[in-house]
């Protein structure tokens, strides 16, 4: 298991309470899970996302992520329709693991309201968060 | 007390070697290692995997009667309880079986190896030295015996997987004197330094130790019992050793994983506080060969009599991998929507994936062309009627339902009761 310092907790996403990220890259905006997400998981082996199309409101489940030990929700960390889903974690659902923030992504979302990325963390607060959960 | 997390010797070794941790029967164990647990399933299967299984409970009952007391409080027969032919237990044989109170309900389940006519080992589940010997004392009467709680005062490593004879080779003292006549659910040595039958397994490094031709993984394998003292070196010798026989560090959601496509139970889950009957394990009952009455007379076997048509187990196999949480609770419904039961236990078997109706393991010579094994999920389920092998029902958790199969088995082509010979 990953000490908090061992992690890898890029600056340029914003993290949610619930361990997903958000990132705006040109004009698209991913969602994943974090590093420490994807270490407290272990070995994901199954990656449940929704279909182009759906939407939802800041805060709900889109998807679950199942682990060799349990399975978990994912919540959007800000509400929007989802434009693509990661196909390749159908065949690959380890890319979660290895690369989480990159080939390990999840969703792209057309936001509702971008400014509710605000409401998400920075890495500091984030890594704060994770102090405070040992 | 009662809240003190335990540690075993090897508790420094699974830190540093950046084990994820938690808390299992009380002790602080390794759940999986950096390599994950998928990989460790899978090396198991495919080479060998090493486990720090000392959480586990010895409980030693010696002195004249010992026998006569395991025949009233165990459930197997000692009198006819090995191979085909059900001949007695005999000096280096093991014999699975449970402790049962009045009602038939699980205590714990146990392997009980006789290291002479006189001197029974029982090794049963983590936390579980101190009721196993409470009950074992209770029941002792009149008869002669002496029962010692051996928790924490034996340390135990398994290693398994088809490699593991090959690595013990490596690290045994005469290990084709040791191998010879060494047959599945047997033992030979002693980790006790007093004892001469300590004489019988040495390391290379003269460390004595009790071998054992068990497992819980389904998977050909030794259990190895030693003075905890010497633990640490006896794990670094055997990851050396095995290092190029693919030998890696395996946790306890690996173990699990594994147990379950092996069709064996978890104690305190899958068998427990309700009547031990109608399930999978019916054969460390003392029935006799027609499987209607039992040879002896033993605690519960009253109430499993009375039990006869009460809940029923069954061994379940999945269409792809995905599970469902145990802890949610979850229910099992049949093809009306009617609940039938809950789920014991929940896990994917990384190895296996299905061909039409036919499971196939990474393990199994011929498989069809094309074939992925992506992993199945599978476990347990307890349900009020009986089932049939083929039939499906729904497992449902508060997040998701999925459909299974009644399985007789799961995970096929397992090697367990494979000879050393055949695998050196």
């Amino acid at each position: 298991m990953k000490e908090i310092s061992e992690l890898y907790l890029p600056d340029d996403v914003r993290y949610a309470e619930t361990h997903e990220w958000i990132r705006i890259d040109d004009d698209r905006v991913r969602i994943g899970i974090s590093d420490f997400a994807q270490d407290q998981l272990g070995d994901i082996v199954f990656v449940e996302l929704p279909k182009v199309g759906d939407t939802f409101g800041s805060g709900e489940e889109f998807g679950t992520v199942e682990s060799v030990k349990a399975v978990s929700e994912l919540y959007i960390p800000v509400g929007g329709e989802v434009l693509s889903v990661n196909t390749e974690l159908e065949d690959t659902p380890e890319l979660v693991n290895q690369d989480p923030y990159n080939d390990g992504w999840l969703i792209e979302i057309q936001p509702d309201e971008l400014a509710e990325m605000e409401n998400c963390m920075t890495k500091d607060d984030y890594i704060e968060l994770l102090e405070g959960e040992e | 007390m009662g809240n003190i997390t335990k540690e075993t010797p090897l508790h420094g070794w699974h830190e540093a070697g950046g084990a994820r941790m938690s808390v299992f029967g009380g002790y602080d164990m390794p759940l999986w290692y950096p390599s994950g647990a998928k990989r460790e399933h899978l090396t198991v299967i495919t080479n060998a995997g090493l486990f720090d299984t000392s959480h586990m409970a010895l409980v030693e009952i010696s002195g004249p009667d010992a026998f006569d007391l395991l025949q009233v409080c165990f459930t197997k027969d000692l009198t006819a309880c090995i191979g085909k032919k059900r001949t007695p237990i005999e000096s280096g044989r093991c014999v699975y079986g449970a402790y049962l109170n009045e009602e038939g309900e699980v205590i714990d389940d146990t392997i009980i190896a006789q290291m002479d006519d006189r001197l029974y080992l029982s090794v049963v589940n983590a936390g579980m030295g101190a009721t196993v010997t409470r009950h074992l004392r209770n029941h002792a009467g009149e008869y002669d015996v002496a029962i010692t709680d051996l928790s924490d005062r034996v340390g135990k490593v398994d290693i398994q997987g088809p490699q593991s004879a090959r690595i013990m080779a490596q690290v045994l003292k005469s290990p084709e004197r040791v191998f010879e006549g060494m047959p599945y659910f047997s033992f030979k040595g002693h980790f006790d330094r007093q004892s001469p039958l300590s004489q019988d397994v040495r390391l290379r490094d003269d460390t004595p130790l009790l071998l054992s031709r068990t497992g819980y993984t389904g998977e050909f394998g030794f259990e190895l019992f030693v003075d905890p003292r010497d633990l640490v070196t006896l794990w670094e010798t055997l990851l050396e050793a095995g290092d190029a026989f693919g030998l890696i560090p395996c946790g306890l959601a690996a173990r699990d994983s594994l147990r379950a496509g092996a069709k064996l139970p978890l104690s305190h889950q899958d068998i427990g506080a309700w009547p031990f009957c109608n399930n999978p394990w019916t054969f460390a009952l003392p029935y006799d060969l027609r499987g209607r009455t039992f040879t002896k007379q033993f605690i519960g076997d009253e109430a499993l009599r009375a039990h006869a048509g009460s809940a029923h187990t069954y061994a379940y196999a999945g269409y792809d991998l995905r599970k469902v949480s145990t802890g949610d609770p979850a229910f099992v419904s049949d093809s009306r929507g009617q609940d039938i039961g809950t789920v014991l236990t929940s896990v994917t078997d990384m190895a296996i994936g299905r061909s039409g109706s036919r499971i196939y393991s990474i393990a199994s010579p011929e498989q069809p062309e094309q074939f992925q094994i992506r992993g199945l999920s599978c476990g347990f389920i307890k349900v009020d009627r009986e089932l049939t092998p083929g039939e499906t029902v729904e497992l449902k958790d508060n997040k998701r339902t999925i459909t299974v199969e009644i399985r007789d088995d799961i995970r096929p082509d397992r090697t367990a009761r494979r000879s050393i010979q055949s695998m050196l």
